[in-house]
């Protein structure tokens, strides 16, 4: 039962890992990005259809890359050079990206494709507990669980990690070391884009190996929510979006081993939960805020 | 600043607008040909048209009726909610000249009742319902009868004695096809259970793939399913290894191993014959103008899917004993004594009750798993 | 970064001087602030015949949308952001049909509509209470909040919906009950256009009044530009922040009682889905200026009910509507934003 949760949280989880470490790219260089959603539905779909043409689910995941970056390049464009407000560009660029997925997808709903399957890892999986929870999953949610702690690595050891905070924290300095943080937001709004964009990919690659219109349902909003309840730090963004994940996976699998309870409730869980966690931890978590977005959060400065 | 901005809204006002009406005016007007033999017919999805499932069952229908009626024009609208919503859709149907409507969803039997009081020339053949007016009449399958057969075949085939039901959302026609499954299956095989998970939405892929998992890991071996779009916990099945019986549509060729058989619609003679009867004149006074219900003894509307290849010969021929049973009439899959979960009697012995009687069932029968949410 | 929402106030006082822009003269003439927000609504709403849009949808479509567009535009003045319109609005309603069912009976016939109108407004305000406290008591972020109120809001419905206040008689089906005639909103003559366009007219000239010229208002906006400054000038940060969120989720359950007495007449879940977030768009479109709210709430009203002709007569999927609506509001925020100075642009 154990192992079943968490594998399920894994697997329910990993797309939203995929678009909370995007979003904690893009808001780590002091840019709040709403069309995370957006981008996982545009993500979603470009893998989904690249998938039926190529027949190909490593060329559908790479398209699922680049169909998540095009919508967080529009937002970069008009927040970063137009300086268009950044939660209402972005929820309008989710809109953008439901409406246009509904329309050009209506096309691939009854598609069957053949995705990502599982890949037992040898010897590792034979391990009892640890061989279920942690090595048998598809190629995706692999590269899901190790991406907090990559972006860890990347943003506390890399010189372009330090730029990366830096630009978040205070534009001015980053200019005046000689890097443009225009430059550096364009390409972390856009890479966490892509990284949505992968998460959608994910989502109709690894799991339900379908598309239907506004397939995440509201998750890439959730892991919005994530990454200031993870105060913008990597790794606990991934530990958020798991949580969130086990939260689903807890509840269905009660159901299913016919535990009563009542199936609206539980699926508040993963909401309240979070809300419960930001109620504790916010204090300490205002500090932790990249200086940049508190524009954007407290127009005033609270 | 405010000037700028009332410039832009009336800019982008009719700039916008002189677009979007350049596209429609040259559809609108086609409306026109409509005769009285050859009606122009709306049809209302709560869902996308091709989503393997409950909305794609109707629309075969509609393209049925279209090919009987080679003139009509067929007005569709997918992805209508459940709300006010469907009302507009419907007063725009009957604006672009449409004379007859099939809301095909349960929740749109409020709009549609609403809209058929105000235009009583109209005629409106809701799907599901169990509420009429002049020019309201419901119509539906006795599905059931066709899951207590897949239960049957699922019973005969499990071995763990467990079978999974992913149900959408609590209501009468999920909670009595769970039942039938479950007095199909325990027909054949007493010990036999069935587990069901709710998902709380009438189609979130990722959330049904994972509820597919979970049952799996319980230890079902065959899934069956209450949703509107049917492709994921098929395929999810499929992956997994373990049998899968199927809901609104034929969906054997996405599961080639463990494909059993499923329940489907067959819409398009019913809505053929409805239609003809509008256009005959003789629809009130019809069976259509009321509650309408059609099982395997009366109709062809619902059907069983073909097997699928690892189905073994005994399996089906004792299936297709009891279908053959359920045609002549001689046989109902709800016939007391019958037990709810908590051992209460909800029907009587030897006791039929009608299908409008059934579709008011609150409650999951004995031998079923689970709750329903908010009891 | 310079706040984008204190950029796009208007100055008091005089016009800052720059250099010669033909619209300026437009903007010397007085009657023009006063004109513009009021007559364009009629422009939009007088130009739906001509794209075969049904205008008596529209009014009734608009109405949802001021209030959801205000439910965001009051507590940006004193620097809040509600993304929980969503929410707020089904909790309001959901409050307004338990009331019908469990408190309707023996209400004067006259005083039913205002009391559920009330119902809805405490629902709507209760539940960003909840936000507004998170905010006060424990910092919690209100953008974050709101937002993820709306999900637990959806499930709250539901759950309602499948038990409490479930109607008996409905066979089964997770429906609510049916509100009685006495609480549905009246329409005018025989139109299909109910009362809830005057109730919306009503409060967006009270917040108008309240933010523009009442010395709340004033407090409130100095609470959003600057807290500190406010706190040090002796206004209660805290307070003032609390009520201009309760205010404004009492706005949005003011709408969902209003869709549940002018439309829907009983609880369902999926109903008033995306109003919510049309009215956030629409709200920042317009500046959270609350005089022109009505002229966005119709023209994207405009477009969420021509969905219905891009479906039936073009075969487009309805949330091709979406595309529209997101072209619009962004055009007009890149629009907006690019004359607010370059903040983050180098």
């Amino acid at each position: 039962m154990i192992v079943d949760v968490i594998t399920g949280a894994v697997r329910y989880g990993a797309c939203v890992v995929f678009a909370a470490e995007g979003e904690t790219v893009s808001e780590r260089s002091g840019v709040v990005n709403l069309g995370t959603e957006g981008s996982m539905l545009t993500g979603a779909l470009a893998a989904f259809a690249v998938t039926v043409w190529t027949g190909s689910p490593v060329i559908g995941a790479l398209a699922g890359l680049l169909g998540g970056a095009l919508p967080a390049l529009l937002h970069a464009f008009l927040v970063i050079d137009r300086n268009a407000d950044q939660l209402a560009t972005g929820l309008s660029v989710t809109f953008l990206g439901l409406g246009v997925t509904s329309a050009l997808g209506t096309g691939f709903v009854d598609e069957k494709i053949s995705g990502f399957d599982p890949i037992a890892i040898p010897l590792l999986s034979e391990i009892p507990f640890f061989g279920d929870v942690l090595f048998n999953y598809d190629i995706l949610t692999y590269v899901a669980l190790l991406l907090g702690p990559a972006l860890w690595w990347f943003m506390k050891k890399t010189r372009w990690g330090l730029i990366l905070r830096a630009t978040g924290e205070s534009g001015d300095v980053v200019y005046a070391y000689g890097h443009s943080p225009r430059k550096v937001r364009y390409m972390a709004v856009t890479a966490g884009g892509a990284l949505a964009g992968l998460g959608g990919a994910q989502l109709v690659l690894a799991s339900t190996l379908n598309w239907v219109e506004n397939i995440t349902v509201g998750r890439g909003f959730v892991a919005v929510a994530l990454v200031i309840f993870a105060s913008w730090l990597p790794i606990r963004a991934a530990l958020g979006a798991l949580l969130f994940g086990a939260a689903v996976s807890l509840q269905l699998q009660l159901q299913a081993r016919g535990v009563n309870v009542s199936a609206f409730l539980l699926g508040m869980t993963p909401y309240v939960l979070t809300l419960v966690v930001l109620a504790i931890a916010s204090r300490g978590q205002a500090q932790r805020m990249p200086a940049g977005l508190k524009a954007v959060f407290a127009p005033g400065g609270t | 600043m405010i000037n700028r901005t009332t410039k832009l809204l009336l800019l982008m006002a009719l700039g916008l607008m002189s677009a979007i009406a350049l596209s429609a005016c040259g559809d609108s007007d086609s409306a026109s040909s409509a005769s009285a033999d050859s009606p122009t017919i709306g049809f209302l999805y709560v869902g996308p048209k091709n989503d393997y499932g409950y909305n794609q069952a109707a629309y075969e229908g509609s393209q049925a009726v279209q090919k009987a009626f080679p003139d009509s024009e067929i007005l569709q609208a997918e992805n209508v909610p459940e709300t006010s919503e469907a009302s507009r859709v419907m007063e725009k149907m009957i604006k672009d000249g449409a004379t007859i409507i099939f809301p095909t969803s349960y929740g749109h039997l409020e709009p549609a009742l609403e809209v058929a009081a105000k235009h009583p020339d109209v005629t409106f053949m809701h799907q599901g319902g169990q509420k009429t007016a002049d020019n309201l009449g419901t119509y539906f399958g006795r599905i059931y009868e066709a899951q207590y057969l897949t239960g049957m075949a699922a019973g005969m085939m499990t071995k763990s004695n467990k079978l999974g039901y992913v149900v959408a959302v609590p209501i009468p026609q999920t909670l009595l096809n769970v039942n039938a499954f479950q007095l199909g299956a325990q027909s054949v095989n007493p010990k036999v259970k069935t587990t069901v998970v709710f998902t709380n939405n009438w189609c979130d892929p990722g959330k049904q793939a994972e509820a597919a998992n979970s049952l799996i890991e319980g230890g079902a071996d065959v899934l069956s399913q209450h949703q509107d779009c049917t492709k994921t916990i098929v395929e999810t099945a499929e992956r997994k290894g373990v049998m899968s019986v199927g809901y609104h549509e034929d969906a054997g060729s996405l599961a080639p191993n463990g494909w059993i058989s499923g329940s489907v619609w067959n819409w398009g003679p019913l809505y053929t014959e409805i239609v003809q009867s509008i256009v005959d004149g003789k629809w009130k006074g019809s069976d259509f103008a009321g509650n309408y219900r059609v099982g395997f003894a009366d109709s062809d509307a619902i059907e069983l899917a073909p097997w699928g290849g690892e189905v073994p010969g005994d399996v089906k021929s004792k299936v297709e004993a009891k279908q053959k049973e359920m045609k002549a009439g001689d046989f109902y899959p709800f016939t007391g004594p019958i037990k709810d979960q908590s051992g209460k009697e909800q029907i009587a012995d030897g006791e039929t009750p009608s299908p409008t009687e059934l579709e008011t069932t609150d409650y999951l029968v004995e031998g079923v798993v689970g709750k329903i949410p908010s009891q | 970064m310079k706040p984008a929402d204190a950029a796009t106030l208007p100055a008091p006082g005089k016009t800052p001087t720059r250099r010669f822009d033909p619209r300026d003269l437009l903007a010397s003439a007085g009657w023009m602030k006063w004109a513009a927000p009021i007559a364009t609504p009629f422009v939009i709403w007088l130009l739906l015949p001509v794209f075969a849009i049904d205008q008596q949808a529209v009014i009734t479509r608009a109405t949802p949308f001021i209030l959801t567009a205000l439910a965001v535009a009051l507590p940006a003045r004193a620097g809040l952001i509600n993304v929980g319109g969503e929410g707020q609005l089904l909790i309001g309603a959901a409050a307004a049909g338990a009331f019908a069912k469990f408190a309707g009976d023996g209400i004067p016939l006259i005083a039913m509509v205002p009391l559920m109108m009330l119902a809805g407004a405490i629902g709507g305000l209760l539940w960003s209470g909840i936000a507004a406290t998170l905010k006060n008591a424990f910092a919690v972020n209100e953008t974050i909040s709101t937002l993820l109120l709306n999900y637990v809001a959806t499930l709250f419905l539901g759950y309602l919906i499948h038990g409490a206040l479930k109607d008996k008689e409905s066979f089964g089906f997770a429906i609510g009950e049916q509100i009685p005639e006495s609480a549905r909103l009246p329409q005018f003559g025989e139109t299909t256009v109910h009362f809830g366009i005057l109730i919306a007219i009503a409060v967006t000239a009270g917040v108008w009044l309240l933010i523009e010229r009442s010395r709340w208002g004033f407090k409130a906006q100095v609470v959003g530009g600057n807290p500190e400054a406010a706190r040090r000038g002796g206004i209660p940060v805290g307070k003032t922040v609390m009520v201009a969120l309760l205010l404004g989720g009492g706005i949005a359950g003011l709408a969902g009682a209003i869709e549940l007495c002018g439309i829907e007449t009983r609880l369902q879940t999926g109903m008033a889905t995306g109003f919510g977030y049309i009215g956030f768009l629409c709200s920042w479109m317009v500046a959270h200026r609350a005089a022109w709210i009505p002229a966005g709430a119709t023209l994207l009203a405009a477009i969420s009910v021509y969905g219905d002709n891009l479906q039936i007569d073009l075969g487009l999927p309805a949330s091709t509507v979406y595309i529209l609506m997101a072209a619009i509001v962004l055009v007009v925020l890149a629009y907006r934003g690019s004359s607010t100075g370059k903040a983050i642009s180098r």
